[in-house]
């Protein structure tokens, strides 16, 4: 039905498209008021009138280029491809083929909801960005664009056949065949928060606002009689200082935990005839399908903290191109709220695969070489520093400390690197606190790497780089057999597999 | 320690009877790279040496540093060193399915990339390169911007030969890949100039 003929966007789309770029004039310009209060110094410069009028003259330029793109964006569905005609100043006219979509994303910000539309984006192994993003159309129009592009038969000559040609047959048929991978509750969506690696962003940006402004609130409040009272009752104990710290960092650390309910929640991972998708979200509802093909591997992760509440997460792994390095505001495909028991949740997402029982250790030279090598850097600190300021000094114990440290980190550094190859299944667990566990299959290698250093010739030693279409895995401090056994077994299972390339 | 028997793969393939890429007796790069590398290196280091020496030796710069600007000849020499000793251990081969490269006197590193993985090739060389005739080759695959092998250390002729070699093989191994089942693609304009 929607064949051949061009679409527009859904007039709301234009909320979503000012939205997007407000948001991007923000980000793009926040480097102005980031940096020791440049941002206040400005705005006392300026004066409030002129701000106005300036703000005034962005949000009409937004809305502007806003309303052009609108107007200018058609996008057609083809045979085999979507094409997508845009452009502000340079008209852009792009077609993706179905089967080289990887991950197929459906969005539905809270002001879509009653109108019943969805941002509907599509990404291609090497695009450098979300290739094609239709923001603003029925809901029915995308979920069927979706079915049949997930549907779409695989361009690749191995066991796909069978499948593929079992889709064609489903696809005409409404989704129905769903099958539950995994819920998560919202307690365990919040201790995903609390975890998370973002309570240190949030404590990176209350530092910093907390800087900026505390300085400017005193200077208002010493004119009053408040400072006096809080002075006071500042100079009347370290106590408060200490509860008011343990306050901020439980607000905090309660923050980080809402913030990830709001984005999880509800997440839910299912099985939609074979294809994998996870949904979640309560202001901005999300869901993504993936190929099982197309995921080129898994990662487990636990940080520090989640260690305490025994929460692990999940990252379905895809090709990525050279710019996602770089560009980390995308979002990647995250399975939170994981517990230990959950494990199996891996060889539901690709046939076959489980979490190892034992890993094999790399050479106990690696924690020899970094204890040396602590050594060297500390040793004769202490000593100069010791004679200088005499023993009992606290910088010394201070500089003993920080060894003592560094060689228990080392310690726990090298206990955690391990691998484990099952068939061609190859998994490489590292991580200090927490716990990282990659796994993906070696036939996918695109590269292997082999390096030394002096210290690893003379012990017969390696460290194994393995370029994967996700980025690179590497496990130090191989046995040169096994780095080399290893190396082969990736280069023969990739020269022999039938995959294509991405 | 890991033993021989857990490194065998399940699919029926024993690691010791694996081609070994060590075995490969590798060819050393061009006579012309040894010139170019200590050229290249010597010529920054020079750069750096003179700097240091005369900068503070200007008139504006009141600053007495004696001859310790001097000490910029240390890393300067050793650089140079470094380069020479590499260009004469730089080697390549080609294989029947991949392509082997190893550089680096300090940090030895050997890459492998198997033709089946390498997206497009492509050669390159620059004003001073093409003074010396030589001519890198570069190896795309996917897995990021550090994914790319460059070959260093060909001559002109070598270096399309070896291009021209590659694209036949990728070109080889793009076959397998059928379209989309009841689709017509443009596949055959988009591929056979590929690369």
């Amino acid at each position: 039905m929607a064949e051949a003929e061009w679409q527009r966007l859904a007039p709301l789309a234009l909320v979503f498209l000012i939205l997007k770029g407000s948001q991007k004039f923000v980000r793009e310009n926040l480097f102005l008021f980031v940096g020791a209060g440049a941002g206040a110094a400005f705005l006392d410069w300026i004066g409030p009138r002129e701000l106005l009028l300036g703000l005034l003259a962005v949000l009409l330029i937004i809305l502007a280029s806003a309303m052009i793109y609108h107007r200018r964006f058609r996008f057609r569905l083809e045979e085999d491809a979507v094409r997508v005609r845009r452009g502000l100043l340079v008209r852009r006219e792009l077609r993706i083929r179905f089967g080289r979509v990887q991950n197929i994303q459906l969005g539905q910000p809270f002001y879509f909801r009653p109108f019943g539309l969805v941002r509907f984006s599509l990404e291609t192994p090497g695009a450098a960005e979300k290739e094609v993003e239709l923001p603003g159309i029925p809901m029915a129009l995308a979920e069927q664009m979706r079915d049949r592009i997930a549907g779409v038969a695989e361009p690749a000559p191995d066991c796909e056949h069978l499948e593929a040609a079992a889709d064609d047959e489903i696809v005409s048929i409404p989704a129905e065949s769903e099958q539950l991978l995994f819920a998560v509750t919202s307690w365990r969506l919040f201790v995903h928060g609390l975890s998370s690696n973002q309570i240190w962003l949030l404590v990176g940006a209350f530092v910093y606002l907390f800087g900026t402004f505390s300085e400017r609130a005193l200077r208002r409040l010493s004119d009053t009689e408040m400072y006096e009272t809080v002075s006071g009752t500042a100079a009347s104990g370290p106590w408060l200082w200490v509860a008011l710290v343990i306050l901020i960092a439980a607000g905090l650390f309660i923050l980080s935990g809402l913030l990830a309910l709001v984005r999880f929640h509800g997440f839910r991972l299912l099985d939609r005839k074979g294809r994998v998708v996870g949904s979640g979200g309560l202001l901005d509802r999300r869901e993504q399908t993936v190929r099982r093909t197309k995921i080129t591997g898994l990662t487990l992760r636990q940080t520090a903290l989640g260690r305490l509440w025994g929460a692990w997460y999940l990252m379905v792994r895809q090709t990525t191109s050279g710019a996602n390095e770089v560009d980390y505001t995308r979002q990647g495909f995250v399975v939170p709220g994981l517990s230990r028991e959950d494990m199996g949740l891996v060889g539901d997402l690709v046939t076959g695969w489980q979490v190892p029982e034992s890993f094999s250790p790399i050479s106990a030279r690696y924690r020899q070489r970094y204890w040396l090598f602590n050594l060297l850097l500390f040793l004769p600190a202490l000593i100069a520093l010791s004679t200088w300021l005499g023993q009992g000094h606290f910088v010394v114990v201070l500089v003993g400390l920080a060894l003592a440290l560094a060689t228990l980190l080392t310690h726990l550094r090298y206990r955690r690197w391990g691998w484990s190859l099952n068939g061609y299944q190859l998994w490489v667990r590292q991580g200090l606190l927490g716990h990282s566990l990659e796994v993906f299959e070696i036939d996918r290698v695109q590269q292997t790497q082999i390096t030394q250093s002096p210290y690893q010739r003379r012990h017969d030693l390696a460290s194994l780089n393995l370029v994967l279409p996700q980025g690179s895995v590497s496990i130090p401090f191989l046995p040169l057999e096994e780095a080399a056994a290893l190396a082969n077994q990736a280069l023969y299972a990739a020269e022999t597999s039938m995959m294509h390339r991405v | 320690m890991m033993s021989g028997e857990t490194v065998f793969s399940n699919r029926g393939v024993d690691a010791t009877e694996l081609p070994d890429y060590r075995d490969v007796a590798l060819k050393p790069v061009v006579a012309a790279y040894l010139p170019h590398a200590l050229l290249t290196t010597g010529g920054f280091w020079a750069v750096v040496v003179l700097i240091a020496l005369v900068a503070p030796r200007l008139p504006f710069v009141e600053l007495d540093l004696g001859w310790w600007p001097a000490l910029a000849l240390v890393p300067a020499v050793w650089f140079t060193v470094l380069s020479w000793m590499d260009a004469r251990r730089r080697g390549w081969a080609l294989r029947e399915h991949d392509l082997i490269y190893r550089s680096g006197v300090i940090w030895r590193k050997t890459v492998v990339v198997p033709f089946a993985r390498i997206q497009h090739v492509e050669t390159a060389s620059g004003p001073l390169e093409r003074w010396f005739g030589l001519m890198r080759v570069k190896c795309f695959t996917a897995g990021g911007m550090m994914a790319d092998l460059t070959v260093e250390g060909l001559d002109e002729a070598l270096a399309q030969q070896v291009r021209q070699y590659l694209l036949e093989q990728i070109r080889d191994d793009v076959e397998p890949e059928s379209p989309p089942a009841g689709a017509v693609t443009n596949r055959t304009e988009d591929d056979p100039d590929h690369g």
